[in-house]
C-alpha cells in the first residue's frame, strides 16, 4: 500500500546568509576575528592571527570578543565588519 | 470546509517500513519509529487550531528561517500528536522563539540542555496530560507526544541534529521529550502561569532551557525548612559542579513533601524566597571540586542559584507517595530566559483602542 507523506525540514533555504565572494589573496588585507571568548578560542586564534601576518602578509588582524558566546555578535562589532576585507567567526571551543 | 492545500513535498512510500527507512535515512526522526505524516493528519492539526498552512509562526532570528503551522504540524504528527495536541506544540515554539529564550544558543550548545514544557490550565485535563504518576518520566500520551514534537521540530526546522546545529557534549534524556502538566487538582498552591502571571482559567505553556532533573529525597522530616534545606543542597551542589552562574531553576514537589509545605502555610513565593537565600555558594568552593583555577582573588564573593526569588519556578508535581523532589538546572544562567505563553492568545495583537 503507498503511504503519501510529506517532507517536515524547510526544504528552502533560510533568506539571509550567503557565502561572501573569497579572496584573490591575503597580502595586505585586514582580517577581523570574532571570539566568542571561550577558552579554547584564545590559543587558536592567537596562533591564527600571527600565522595570516607571517606566513601571508596580512596587513592587520582586528580582534573582537561576543558579549556573550551563545548569542549572535554584538551589533558594534557587526557594524565594523563592513571595514574589513574577511572574516573569521564560528570558531566555538 | 474545504481541505487547506499543503506545500510541503510529497513522497510516496510502500508500506509503513517505506516510511520508517524513508524518514530515518534522511535524518528525519530522533531514532524512534514516527507516525507517518499524511496530508490528511496533518491537514485535522491546522484545522483543530484554525490555521492556515502558510500561517506564519514566528522567525528564527539566528538564520531568518520563516517557521510556518505547515511544518510544525507536520512534525506534530511525527512525534504522534492529536489535533488537540497542536496549539500546545505551536505555543511552546511561539515562546522558544522569543528573544530571551535564545534558542539557538540553547539547543546547539555544547551544554547539552533539552527544552522543559510545563503545562498549566484547563487544557491539561481536556488532553489527559498527568501530572501525577511519573511525572518527568514516560507519564502519559499527551506530555509524551508534545515533548517529542518541540524536538523533532528543532530537529528538521532549525538542524538541531546531533553534529550538526546540535553541538552537545552529553545531552541528557530530556532530548526525546521533556514535557510535565503541573497538578493542579491536588495543589493548594497558585499554578506556575499564575505565579507567573496569568489567569487561572487560561491554559498556558512555559518553556525553559534546561539541564536534566537532579531528585532529591528526604522522607525525615515535615519542617518546611528542612524539606527546602535539602533542595537548597542539591542547587548548590550543582552551582559546584556544574555552572556558577545565576538563572531559572525549576524545582519539582511531589504530593508528600509538598504537603507539610501547604500545612504550614508555605506559599510558592515563600518557598522561593527561601531557597534564594540558601542556594549560593562562596566562589572558593570550587576549589574543592576540582576547579581552583578559576577561583583567583575572588573567594569571599558569594554565588547565588537565581537573581531573584521568582527566577524559581516551584512546580507541583508527581506521584502520591514518596518523600521525593528534583531541582532542574537551567543551562547555563541567564543566557535564556523562561517563557510563559497563553495557549491561543495573540501575542502580536495590537492593545484594544481606548
Amino acid at each position: 500500500m503507498i503511504i503519501r507523506v510529506l517532507d517536515p525540514t524547510m526544504e528552502k533555504g533560510a533568506p539571509i546568509g550567503q557565502p561572501a565572494p573569497r579572496l584573490d589573496t591575503l597580502k595586505g588585507k585586514r582580517i577581523g576575528f570574532i571570539s566568542n571568548g571561550k577558552e579554547g578560542t584564545k590559543g587558536f586564534f592567537a596562533h591564527l592571527d600571527r600565522m595570516l601576518r607571517e606566513d601571508y602578509g596580512v596587513a592587520e588582524v582586528i580582534n573582537r570578543t561576543k558579549s556573550n558566546y551563545s548569542a549572535p555578535a554584538d551589533a558594534d562589532i557587526v557594524a565594523e565588519i563592513k571595514g574589513w576585507d574577511a572574516l573569521v567567526s564560528g570558531i566555538g571551543d | 470546509m474545504a481541505p487547506v492545500q499543503l506545500s510541503s513535498t510529497t513522497y510516496d512510500a510502500d508500506g509503513i517500513s517505506a516510511v520508517q527507512e524513508l524518514y530515518h535515512s534522511n535524518g528525519w526522526t530522533d531514532g524512534l519509529p514516527i507516525v507517518p505524516p499524511t496530508a490528511d493528519a496533518v491537514q485535522a492539526c491546522l484545522e483543530w487550531a484554525m490555521m492556515p498552512p502558510d500561517q506564519l509562526i514566528g522567525i528564527e532570528p539566528v538564520r531568518g528561517a520563516a517557521i510556518t503551522a505547515e511544518k510544525l504540524a507536520i512534525n506534530a504528527v511525527m512525534a504522534g500528536c492529536l489535533p488537540m495536541h497542536f496549539p500546545v506544540v505551536v505555543t511552546a515554539w511561539m515562546a522558544m522563539m522569543r528573544d530571551e529564550f535564545l534558542m539557538h544558543g540553547a539547543t546547539a550548545s555544547t551544554g547539552g540542555c533539552a527544552v522543559l514544557v510545563v503545562l498549566n490550565g484547563p487544557i491539561r485535563r481536556e488532553l489527559g496530560a498527568n501530572g501525577t504518576f511519573n511525572a518527568l518520566g514516560n507519564s502519559d500520551r499527551a506530555t509524551a507526544v508534545i515533548g517529542r514534537a518541540v524536538r523533532l521540530c528543532l530537529i528538521n526546522l532549525m538542524d538541531v541534529r546531533p553534529g550538526e546545529i546540535d553541538r552537545s557534549t552529553l545531552g541528557h534524556p530530556g532530548k526525546y521529550s521533556y514535557c510535565v502538566a503541573e497538578d493542579e487538582e491536588d495543589s493548594s498552591w497558585l499554578s506556575l502561569s499564575e505565579q507567573r502571571g496569568l489567569e487561572k482559567a487560561a491554559s498556558a505553556v512555559t518553556v525553559m532551557a534546561a539541564g536534566a532533573p537532579r531528585q532529591i529525597m528526604n522522607e525525615w522530616t515535615t519542617k518546611p525548612e528542612e524539606i527546602l534545606e535539602t533542595f537548597a543542597a542539591e542547587m548548590r551542589a550543582n552551582l559546584r559542579h556544574y555552572s556558577i552562574h545565576p538563572g531559572n531553576y525549576a524545582i519539582i514537589v511531589p504530593k508528600q513533601l509538598r504537603e507539610h509545605l501547604q500545612a504550614a502555610g508555605w506559599t510558592k513565593t515563600m518557598v522561593a524566597e527561601f531557597i534564594h537565600q540558601r542556594a549560593r555558594i562562596h566562589r572558593r568552593e570550587w576549589a574543592e571540586v576540582g576547579k581552583g583555577a578559576v577561583v583567583r582573588d575572588r573567594g569571599d564573593s558569594v554565588y547565588p542559584a537565581m537573581d531573584s526569588a521568582d527566577q524559581l519556578l516551584v512546580i507541583a508535581a508527581g506521584g502520591p507517595a514518596g518523600g521525593f523532589g528534583a531541582i532542574i538546572p537551567p543551562w547555563l544562567g541567564n543566557k535564556s530566559h523562561a517563557v510563559t505563553l497563553a495557549i491561543g492568545a495573540c501575542v502580536d495583537c495590537e492593545p484594544p483602542k481606548t
